[in-house]
This record gives C-alpha cells, sequence and structure tokens, in this order.
C-alpha cells in the first residue's frame, strides 16, 4: 500500500496525485511539489466529492472530459481567489530585495520605472506595490515611478479607482500602514489615500489581445498573477508573447505561486531567488 | 511622492490598426529578427498567411520568432496550420520536433485526419511522437487509436509511447490490447513494467 490518504469517503494515492498534478501542469502551467501533498490531497478530495465521483479513476475521467467546466472548478480550489493588500508579500519582498537593484543597474538616467499589475482586479495589487515600495524601497525617492493596474472587468477597474474596501481586505497589512495610507469612511469601510489613488493608472486591458497589449510598453516589471492558469494552451501562448512585448530588455515578471511560465512559453529566462521564482525577458534580442 | 502621477489613457498609439496583410507577410523575411516576431504576431488567425507563415517556420532560426510563428499557425488551427506545422515533426533538431508537438496537440481536432499516416510513417521517431497527440482528445478516441497502434506497432519504443499516452487517457477497452502487446514484448522488461502499471492504473487499482 502506498502512502493512501482518506478523507471522508475518497482516497487518493501518491500515484493519483502525481499523476492530477502531471495533467495540471501540462493544462495550466500550475505547479506542485511533494511539500504540496497535503495541500493537494485536501482540494482534490473536495472536488472528487462536490462532483459525486467514485473514484480518483472517475473523477480523473470528468476532469480530462472538462465536460462541466472541472479543471476551472479544480483551479479556483487550488487559487486563493480573494484578493487582499500584501497578497504573496513574498513577491513584493523578492521585488525590493533583488529585482530593483538589479534593474536600476541598468536603467539609463532619468529614466522612470515602470510597474504593470495585469489582472489588477479591484486594485489591492497595484496599490499594494506602490505602499510596499513606499514602505521598503531606499531608493524610493531617487527614481520616477510609473504604476498601471489593467483588468478585462472595467467595473473592477471603476472599484479600483475609487479604492474603498472593507476590513478584509485589510488583514494582512500592519495596522501602522493602515493608519498612514488609509481614511476610514464607515464601521466597514476604508478608502485609499487620495494621492496614491491619483497614483495609479487604471486601463482596461485583454491580455490575449495584442492590440490592446500593444498600448501597454515599457515596463520593467509585470505582476501577471493567477490568470494564466485559466486560458487554454492557444490563448496561454497569445499572452505570453503579449507580455513579453509589454517588458523592456530585462524586465521581470511574477506569476503567482504555484504558475509556471516554463510550460507555457520558452521566450523568458527563469530566475530563482529565495522569496520567489519570477521570469525575466532577455536583455539582448536579436 | 514619487510617482508619476496619471494622466488621461496614457495610450501610445502604437498598434496593429490600417496593417495590411501583405506588410506582415513580407515581413517575415525581414533580416531583423524583431520585425519578423512582430509580423508573426500580427498573423495569428489569418488563414491566407498559413503559406507564408509555413515557408517562414521552415527557415526561421531565431527561437522566439518561430514561438510566434507556432502560435499564429496555432490560432488559424486549420488544415493548412496542421500541414505547415508537420515537417517539423521529422526535424533534426529536437527542439523543434517538440515544439511542433506541442502546437499540434493544441489542435487535436486538425491533426486528425492526419494521424493515421503519422501513426502509420516508416521513421519510429515519428511514431512516436504522433503518439503524444491524443493526449488532449476524448478518452474514448484517443484509446482506440492508440489500440490500433499497439496492435501492429513492434518497435518496442513506439508501444511504450503509446502505453504511457495510455496511462492517462486510457479506457477499459486498452486492457486486452495492452495485454496482448506484454506478450509480444515478454522478453523487454521496461515495456512489461509500462503495461502493469498502466493496467493498474485503468483499472484505478495502482498504489493501493
Amino acid at each position: 500500500m502506498a502512502d493512501s490518504k482518506d478523507v471522508g469517503a475518497v482516497s487518493v494515492t501518491r500515484d493519483e496525485v502525481r499523476r492530477l498534478c502531471e495533467f495540471l501542469y501540462r493544462r495550466t502551467g500550475m505547479s506542485f511539489d511533494d511539500s504540496k501533498r497535503y495541500y493537494i490531497d485536501r482540494r482534490l478530495t473536495e472536488r472528487i466529492q462536490a462532483t459525486a465521483s467514485a473514484s480518483f479513476q472517475s473523477y480523473f475521467a470528468l476532469l480530462r472530459s472538462d465536460s462541466q467546466h472541472e479543471i476551472e472548478h479544480l483551479v479556483n480550489a487550488f487559487t486563493v481567489n480573494e484578493t487582499y493588500f500584501y497578497r504573496e508579500e513574498h513577491q513584493l519582498q523578492c521585488m525590493t530585495s533583488h529585482l530593483l537593484d538589479d534593474l536600476m543597474l541598468r536603467k539609463p538616467t532619468g529614466e522612470t520605472l515602470r510597474i504593470w499589475s495585469v489582472p489588477c482586479s479591484t486594485g489591492e495589487e497595484p496599490y499594494s506595490i506602490a505602499m510596499w515600495l513606499m514602505e521598503n524601497w531606499k531608493d524610493v525617492d531617487s527614481y520616477n515611478i510609473e504604476i498601471v493596474g489593467s483588468d478585462i472587468d472595467t467595473r473592477a477597474l471603476k472599484a479600483a479607482a475609487e479604492g474603498i474596501y472593507g476590513e478584509r481586505a485589510l488583514m494582512r497589512l500592519p495596522r501602522d500602514i493602515v493608519d498612514r495610507y488609509f481614511t476610514r469612511l464607515d464601521d466597514e469601510h476604508v478608502q485609499i489615500d487620495p494621492g496614491l489613488r491619483d497614483s495609479i493608472q487604471f486601463t482596461r486591458a485583454n491580455l490575449v489581445d495584442a492590440a490592446e497589449i500593444a498600448l501597454q510598453r515599457d515596463f520593467d516589471i509585470v505582476f501577471c498573477r493567477n490568470v494564466l492558469i485559466y486560458f487554454d494552451d492557444a490563448s496561454r501562448r497569445m499572452a505570453a508573447e503579449n507580455l513579453y512585448d509589454s517588458l523592456r530588455p530585462g524586465g521581470y515578471i511574477c506569476l503567482g505561486h504555484s504558475e509556471t511560465m516554463s510550460r507555457i512559453s520558452p521566450l523568458f529566462q527563469v530566475c530563482r531567488y529565495p522569496e520567489a521564482i519570477v521570469y525575466q525577458k532577455p536583455e539582448q534580442t536579436k | 511622492m514619487p510617482f508619476v502621477k496619471h494622466q488621461g489613457s496614457g495610450q501610445d498609439g502604437r498598434g496593429a490598426s490600417g496593417d495590411t496583410v501583405a506588410v506582415h507577410v513580407a515581413g517575415l523575411t525581414n533580416p531583423d529578427a524583431n520585425a519578423r516576431w512582430g509580423a508573426a504576431r500580427m498573423l495569428g488567425g489569418v488563414v491566407g498567411a498559413v503559406p507564408a507563415l509555413s515557408r517562414a517556420l521552415e527557415k526561421e532560426t531565431e527561437g522566439r520568432v518561430r514561438e510566434a510563428i507556432l502560435t499564429a499557425l496555432i490560432r488559424t488551427g486549420d488544415e493548412a496550420s496542421v500541414r505547415a506545422l508537420l515537417p517539423s515533426v521529422r526535424s533534426q533538431d529536437a527542439s523543434r520536433r517538440a515544439a511542433a508537438i506541442e502546437a499540434l496537440q493544441v489542435l487535436p481536432d486538425a491533426i486528425a485526419p492526419f494521424l493515421t499516416a503519422l501513426l502509420a510513417d516508416g521513421d519510429s521517431d515519428v511514431r512516436l511522437l504522433a503518439t503524444e497527440l491524443t493526449r488532449n482528445m476524448p478518452a474514448e478516441r484517443a484509446t482506440d487509436i492508440l489500440c490500433n497502434l499497439l496492435e501492429r506497432e513492434m518497435h518496442p519504443n513506439v508501444c511504450a509511447a503509446a502505453v504511457e499516452v495510455l496511462a492517462e487517457v486510457g479506457t477499459e477497452d486498452a486492457k486486452p490490447v495492452l495485454a496482448a502487446c506484454a506478450e509480444r514484448f515478454r522478453d523487454s522488461p521496461f515495456l512489461l513494467f509500462a503495461i502493469t502499471t498502466t493496467m493498474a492504473r485503468i483499472s484505478g487499482a495502482e498504489g493501493s
């Protein structure tokens, strides 16, 4: 018997988990190592139960056929769909500990640092980037910084520009940062500082539309988290090429923690840092 | 604050509007790789551009431009696109072969009319790679195709590749064919192991 985990009425074996991981990697670009076994088991067994599948075998057949959009449901189960400030803080740490030092060494004097958050949903990510830079980057006052937030959903963009949030969105923020950057509107809502609101440019963008993305150029860092995993193969390739074009040579892409660009496209170089794995557009392009 | 205040849309006006297919087709032979990359990116989904993309794919030496050409052909995704991709499956360059197979995998319907010929190709490497093209097909269809292959295939590596795909996509219908294959290759421990594992997976009994 090979390490079978029983959750409720359904059990999954190590080999079945490996099969699922191989499938997910191939179909979505999501990558999990053995250290995530418990995390995967939990979500997999939840989906097996939710689909009333009698076994892993029948669930896997359902997943492969994608007849009930099960791939999307499974990806949702593996992804925290809630957005909040300082989410995946390790990537912000990576930005200020490594990426900016590297970028600034090469950046011509006077050139603006450009950072893109796509999709930005209701704005938590681009505002987080701005606050993180203000709080954690010693050179923040030495450069002009431009932050753009883009999303396909114009309602989300409107909410992002308004910058009004509930308490849950603040759960990862230290209290002093909340006090400095937010104004309380009522018992349940706060609004982000008007100076920060004016500093983020929000624009509509569809990642698979080359013409739309052609309007977004010359970024040094792109945060593109937990969206490529929802695309089909052709769309993922198009999105990767669009992102490539949006970056300056040597610019970086930060994906979600379980995502990997390596499966999607060979256009980028893998950069491993203690805090995160990020992907870099080669500096020299013929 | 160090942040640049945003003004208006920030759009820089660059884009593809007004450009013609002919200009982009001509761009595929531009000596500048960036121009070829840009041209290929604009020709995705353009049916009339497939012959030019096909010629460009054959000659292109820059990896990222090849990627853009492959994506353009995938976006068109018709029979002509498949025909354009197929020669790369025979390339001596492993990265070209792998990239072509990945591109063809995205087009399971368009590749279907070509599969029989690919799986009967005189080159065992082509047959081996072609087994991967069934991976994204519905389980019953993929099982049927791979079982037909296994019933007559004599090359152990091609059989092993088919068995490996069946481990993911195979249905119960594959088990008699797998058993017969195991009997035929009883002197090949590796293949016997692969078949045993695949049969167990199909039965839902592996690892437990």
